[in-house]
């Protein structure tokens, strides 16, 4: 079909993007709020209702998707049931659904072959996941659903999102809270039962939540980490499926668990913004950053008002700003806001060689931090009475910028 | 060693047979050692309940797949050694990928940026796939195919023996001059086959006579060779049985010498820390115990479903009581009797009442045995089951409906059935069929008026207030009455 590439494999590889994508965009849902064992209890859960598709029709995907469905729903039906009506916590009710629901489909499943079902392997394929064996039908139907449950999406998504985010908002505004939650489950039911074909009951968790988890790394908008988790999902699926394809002894799950879950542990390591690397490196040149304002303004405070030209030694400015003085000298230094001198006085004890000195520039930058910091003061204390619009207190800002000049002025006034 | 001991001290009052028949019964060794593992997961699962901690179970049971297989891989290409299943090594395999999971899972945790929940999953899927690929990529001639991982084969558990020699075990020693040696010849100075020279047919060639069976057999095998009349008599205790009774036996004793300890930290974690006991300590004890019973029973159970029996039968002993300590007995109760029953149901028989007419995995019987109970407590459970809810609700429903008729009809002396039920919003029928029933039981006249007897219990009623305390019990008129 298409030149160079085993048209089986094209095959297989599109139909495992498919599901791993369509999977992924289910497991930000589910991720976000915080449900992604419950995935857990519907993929082990679709197994008798394979099982029962099996019986009455033999080896077509359709009827095993309808009657994993109908199980993999009533796991999430029986999970909601147990925690409403007894004491028991979701974790616990989610372990018994899941146990009892995948305990059922083996009592089937041992006794099909128990009885010598000639094509009974088959079902291995849902338990650990084989994509090698999808054939264009399956991807066609696989295709259908996936665009359905897409659509479905993209229709319901100011109320998916609302429900996700602010479900006692949702309620309040008079959205059929249960309803939606009940889409939303019966989305992530099909979405999940599609899969299993690929990843297999046991570990479709992981292809459900480590591409949300490594979405949510990238972005903090809703409709980005769904593309991104389906991309994600999308591409360790179709990877999985090619690099299973290699050897039939395989299992597909497996790979595409392996290789999701390398992005995720990517994504939380690098991730601009929120990744591990970042924040470490955030926090690094914070150090250096607040010892050096640290240090500008002990230096400042330091020296008499009006005569700039007396200097501090360092062993004076360690006693005032801490041991991090060191740090923020050197990096005043480097930017030129300040000078050592050789001829300079020490305030009131003589001469002091290699003792600090603003540079003219330093000097302003230090005069206009110290303002702007008594500008936030006096708008902490004042603003109320003066009547000024509410800002949020980062000190780091200038004030200046934030507000209008006329409150500015205003603002000045008090402080002198 | 202690099975040696142990088998030693049953035949104290058993003859060999009788032992040897009870112990090659797979019914009764199935059975034996699927209580074995009740009692064992029943008791650390009460603590993961009520920690929690179920779905940390769920992970663990997979993960210890991943210790296990690296452990017998490092068996295989590392030391070069035969891989054997029942090493104690497997056991630290799978303890150290136990504590891995948690504690990964844990670490991803708190980086701040995954939830606890997609944490653990992702953590353990990914560990479980590992060791499906290593599984299928260098593990396929050991015996460790899918079925067995995800079900155990409990029914074979009687067949995987140690056997304990008790008469005629003296080793058989075969020399030259004995009468069972047999003989042979063999030329000393042919050459091999296919090169020019001397050939055994050839005149030059020069034999000796040596014994073929020489050497010197255990028992068991001397009989196999049929060198000795009669069989060594044996005992053949299955090894599972051993490994459960000390896995049991270690839990047990951890539950009981750290009763306190765990039922502090359990409730609250905060005070046992601030008391100075170590909170975190227990936690990662009982998640080695959990992967270590967890091996024990995967043999017989599989890794996925012995996760049921830690939580479900757990989840109803839960619901039927409300002390710790009742809850830690009738958990292994329960596991036992799912064992029981779901033995019989693999075989389809449901509880000996219908006959399903089906022969299937055993362990997954069991589960759904315990979740039948689980169904079971949950309806039937005396103070919190479905029915008795149910039923409370109806009962206080129908008080407290007597109590409002007869608080109106205090406040007028004289009220017909229609303003009554016009007043309360009622149809004519329920308040008639209220009033009847506060007539036969003399609380209310023929004419509509209370009785003395009336008063007082309205009296009661408007007395009693406990506002914090909504589930409790409307006093019952009927008390009045009694009393």
């Amino acid at each position: 079909m298409v030149m160079g590439i085993d048209y089986t494999l094209l095959v297989v590889a599109v139909g495992s993007a498919i599901l791993g994508g369509v999977t992924g965009m289910m497991g930000v849902f589910a991720v976000l709020r915080r449900q992604s064992l419950v995935g857990d209890a519907i993929a082990h859960a679709a197994l008798p209702g394979i099982v029962l598709g099996f019986l009455l029709s033999g080896r077509d995907m359709g009827p095993l998707v309808i009657g994993a469905t109908l199980t993999g729903w009533l796991a999430a039906m029986l999970i909601s049931v147990i925690v409403s009506t007894t004491k028991i916590k979701q974790d616990t009710a989610i372990g018994i659904s899941l146990m009892a629901f995948f305990a059922l489909g083996i009592v089937g499943l041992t006794h099909l072959q128990s009885i010598g079902s000639s094509a009974v392997a088959g079902i291995d394929e849902y338990i650990f996941g084989q994509a090698a064996t999808m054939v264009q039908a399956d991807v066609q139907l696989i295709a259908g659903l996936g665009l359905a449950i897409v659509t479905i999406m993209v229709v319901f998504w100011k109320e998916m999102k609302l429900v996700t985010f602010d479900p006692d908002f949702a309620r309040a505004n008079g959205y059929p809270l249960r309803w939606l939650e009940m889409l939303i489950s019966s989305l992530l039911v099909v979405g999940l039962v599609m899969g299993l074909r690929v990843a297999g009951a046991i570990l479709m968790l992981g292809v459900l939540v480590a591409p949300a988890v490594a979405a949510r790394q990238w972005t903090n908008r809703l409709s980005i980490m769904v593309i991104l988790a389906g991309i994600f999902g999308a591409v360790s699926g179709a990877s999985g499926a090619v690099i299973s394809g290699w050897d039939a002894a395989f299992p597909t799950g497996p790979f595409i668990i392996v290789i999701a879950f390398t992005f995720a542990v990517v994504s939380i390591a690098i991730a601009p913004g929120r990744g591990l690397f970042w924040r470490w490196w955030r926090q690094f040149s914070d150090r250096y950053r607040f010892a050096a304002q640290q240090v500008m303004r002990d230096l400042y405070r330091a020296i008499p008002a009006n005569r700039p030209e007396f200097a501090i030694s360092t062993q004076k400015l360690i006693a005032l700003s801490g041991p991090t003085a060191p740090i923020g000298l050197k990096r005043l230094e480097r930017k030129g806001l300040i000078r050592r001198c050789e001829e300079c006085e020490l305030f009131q004890s003589g001469h002091c060689p290699g003792c600090w000195l603003f540079t003219d520039q330093g000097l302003m930058a230090a005069q206009s931090d110290a303002r702007n910091q008594r500008l936030w003061d006096c708008y902490r204390c004042y603003a109320h009475d003066l009547g000024l619009p509410l800002i949020a207190e980062d000190r780091q800002c200038d004030i200046t910028a934030l507000l209008t000049e006329d409150a500015v002025l205003r603002l000045e006034q008090l402080s002198d | 060693m202690i099975e040696r001991l142990i088998v030693d001290f049953l035949l104290q009052f058993l003859s060999v047979d009788q032992l040897n028949d009870f112990l090659s019964d797979p019914r009764t060794v199935a059975i034996l050692v699927g209580m074995l593992i009740a009692v064992s997961t029943g008791l650390l699962g009460t603590f993961l309940l009520l920690r929690k901690m179920s779905m940390t179970s769920d992970a663990i049971s997979h993960t210890i797949l991943l210790g296990l297989v690296v452990v017998i891989l490092l068996m295989i290409y590392v030391f070069d050694v035969v891989p054997d299943l029942s090493s104690p090594w497997l056991i630290v395999g799978a303890a150290i990928a136990g504590v891995l999971t948690v504690i990964s899972s844990e670490l991803i945790n708190r980086s701040g940026l995954v939830k606890e929940d997609a944490a653990l999953g992702m953590t353990y899927s990914v560990m479980f796939g590992i060791a499906i690929i290593l599984i299928s990529g260098f593990l396929t001639a050991v015996h460790f195919d899918n079925q067995q991982i995800i079900m155990g084969e409990i029914g074979l558990a009687w067949a995987d023996t140690n056997n304990y020699c008790i008469s005629r075990c003296d080793d058989v020693v075969i020399t030259p001059d004995d009468s069972r040696a047999k003989t042979g010849r063999q030329c000393i100075n042919c050459t091999p086959p296919g090169v020019d020279g001397i050939k055994p047919r050839d005149p030059e060639a020069e034999f000796e006579t040596y014994c073929v069976n020489c050497g010197t057999y255990s028992a068991s095998k001397a009989w196999g060779e049929r060198l000795i009349e009669a069989p060594p008599t044996q005992v053949f205790w299955p090894k599972s049985l051993t490994v459960m009774a000390f896995i049991t036996l270690i839990n047990a004793s951890f539950v009981m010498l750290f009763y306190k300890e765990l039922k502090l930290s359990t409730f609250d974690a905060g005070l046992a820390a601030t008391l100075g006991f170590r909170p975190q300590w227990l936690k990662y004890g009982l998640m080695i115990l959990v992967s270590l019973t967890a091996v024990g029973a995967f043999e017989a159970v599989g890794a996925i479903l012995v996760v049921a029996f830690f939580i479900i039968p757990s989840a109803a002993a839960y619901l039927l009581t409300e002390r710790l300590s009742h809850t830690l007995l009738l958990s292994p109760f329960i596991g036992g009797l799912s064992v029981y029953t779901g033995y019989e149901l693999a075989r389809g028989n449901f509880l000996w009442l219908v006959d399903i007419g089906w022969d299937t995995s055993i362990s997954a019987s069991i589960v759904l045995m315990a979740a039948f109970y689980f169904g079971l407590a949950w309806l039937l459970s005396p103070r919190r089951g479905l029915t008795s809810s149910v039923f409370r609700h109806w009962q206080n429903r129908r008080r407290f409906a007597e109590y409002v008729l007869m608080g109106h009809l205090k406040e007028r002396d004289i009220l017909t059935v229609e303003v009554l039920s016009h007043r309360l919003n009622w149809s004519e029928q329920r308040t008639q069929r209220i009033l009847q029933r506060l007539q036969t039981r003399r609380l209310v006249t023929d004419h509509l008026q209370l009785t003395p007897r009336g008063q007082e219990a309205l009296a009661r009623f408007s007395h009693w207030r406990t506002p914090m305390q909504p589930s409790a019990a409307i006093p019952d008129a009927s008390d009045v009455m009694s009393g």
